[in-house]
């Protein structure tokens, strides 16, 4: 190892070289090919030491952080495969097969093991809108017959997506379908942020409506962006 | 050259170099599915996958770390294409049967192909330097150590119990042995090429 060459590229690079070492030493590179290369390389990998060192406990952190956050991902999409001895088969089959004398009327999902309407809240304070008042409250109470009228009331003078939600879910509520479907159906076609919630508003409707084939087919083109897409997941799977 | 303009999704990027969770897992949600996909549909498994997209988790998070990770293409593409890439190097290690990299070029453009060029040699750069440094001896490990950790060398000296100059030239030392590995194997690398 040319001992002497590091030493020096270490003094260059700390400062420490008087004027005229400094000047040689610049001379010497400016007519070494191969110990430029070299200089290249030492400043490298000065970097990399510096890199190495600076983030190491930020970067064990972030490890860790990642590996739990991965093993949630992978573990939650797919249920780790545990090893079963065949007397724990036997048993496990058993439970099964009394489970399913139990619950074998209850095999498909239902609408309402998902009917969670959310809470409204579209009145802002220092709304004086009776209708908007009064619709909101009548949501949230879940008379939503009640509700249905006063939102046709708001819409004919305020047509805005979130109350077209809100109408729609409403009259899902009172299974008028048809009706239910077209406010779905409209905020799909659109860009608000209702659109995700309406696809899967869209789906209950079928659910309720006990049109399994379609509602997989549109739970299916919800985006993973969806708030509650675990509900989605599940739902899928509960259909399959 | 054009000026790169920085794509919006250098949030991500910048999530992962602050450990931000919530960046972390919206990345696993949107665009890890698509990897485990690829991974299962050529010959892995879903662990071959997980490690896959931690390795390169890892690798995003050191060069961003190091300032030179700028996304000038969407994150979607650049992040599938490295862990791709990745695991066919994977199996090309682990089977003798040769395998060819398609690229579907015709998908992706330039810059995320330049991009992931840089990434990748990133990548080399920082495995040879890692094992370059295991080769060293503890003592320049521990000196190597504490110099980059606690700046002042007089400190170092201190700690180690030892004079200034002795660290100032084993430091020198230290790296310049680091140097030479990967010089050699920088030359080696540059002769089979040629």
């Amino acid at each position: 190892m040319n001992e002497e060459r590091y030493i020096l590229f270490d003094q260059y690079l700390q400062g420490e070289m008087t004027v005229e070492e400094k000047n040689s030493f610049e001379k010497q590179l400016s007519e070494d090919h191969e110990m430029v290369s070299e200089f290249e390389t030492f400043k490298e990998v000065q970097v990399q030491l510096k890199n190495k060192f600076e983030h190491e406990d930020e970067r064990e952190v972030f490890k860790a952080n990642l590996t739990s956050i991965s093993d949630k991902h992978f573990n939650a999409s797919k249920p780790k495969v545990v090893l079963m001895r065949p007397w724990y088969y036997a048993a496990a089959a058993s439970i099964i097969i009394l489970c399913g004398l139990f619950f074998f009327d209850y095999n498909n999902p239902t609408f309402d093991d998902y009917n969670n309407p959310e809470t409204a809240s579209f009145v802002e304070r220092g709304d004086s809108d009776t209708n908007l008042i009064q619709a909101q409250a009548a949501f949230n109470d879940g008379k939503y017959d009640v509700a249905i009228p006063l939102f046709e009331a708001i819409l004919k003078v305020n047509n805005t997506a979130e109350i077209q939600y809100f109408y729609g879910v409403s009259l899902l509520e009172e299974s008028k379908y048809p009706k239910a479907e077209i406010v779905f159906n409209e905020l799909i076609a659109g860009t608000s942020v209702y659109k995700e919630k309406a696809k899967w508003s869209l789906a209950l409707s079928k659910l309720k409506q006990k049109k399994y084939k379609q509602c997989k087919e549109i739970l299916q083109t919800i985006s993973q962006d969806y708030e509650n897409y675990d509900d989605v997941e599940q739902l899928l799977d509960e259909l399959d | 050259m054009s000026p790169t303009k920085i794509h919006p999704d250098q949030m991500y990027i910048e999530g992962l170099a602050t450990n931000d969770s919530a960046i972390i897992q919206t990345i696993y949600k949107k665009f890890v599915p698509k990897v485990v996909m690829f991974v299962m549909n050529n010959s892995g498994d879903k662990e071959h996958a997980q490690d896959i997209v931690q390795e390169v988790m890892i690798l995003l998070f050191n060069q961003s770390k190091a300032n030179t990770l700028q996304l000038t293409c969407p994150f979607d593409a650049y992040f599938f294409l490295l862990c791709k890439r990745k695991w066919l190097n994977e199996l090309k290690k682990t089977s003798n049967k040769g395998v060819t990299i398609n690229e579907d070029a015709v998908s992706i453009n330039e810059s995320a192909l330049e991009l992931i060029g840089h990434t990748e040699e990133f990548d080399e750069k920082q495995q040879l330097f890692d094992t370059m440094f295991q080769k060293l001896g503890d003592k320049c490990q521990e000196l190597l150590k504490l110099s980059f950790t606690i700046k002042s060398m007089e400190e170092v000296a201190e700690k180690l119990n030892v004079t200034y100059g002795y660290v100032r030239k084993k430091k020198s030392l230290c790296v310049g042995q680091l140097t030479q590995w990967i010089q050699e194997a920088k030359n080696f690398k540059s002769l089979k090429n040629n």
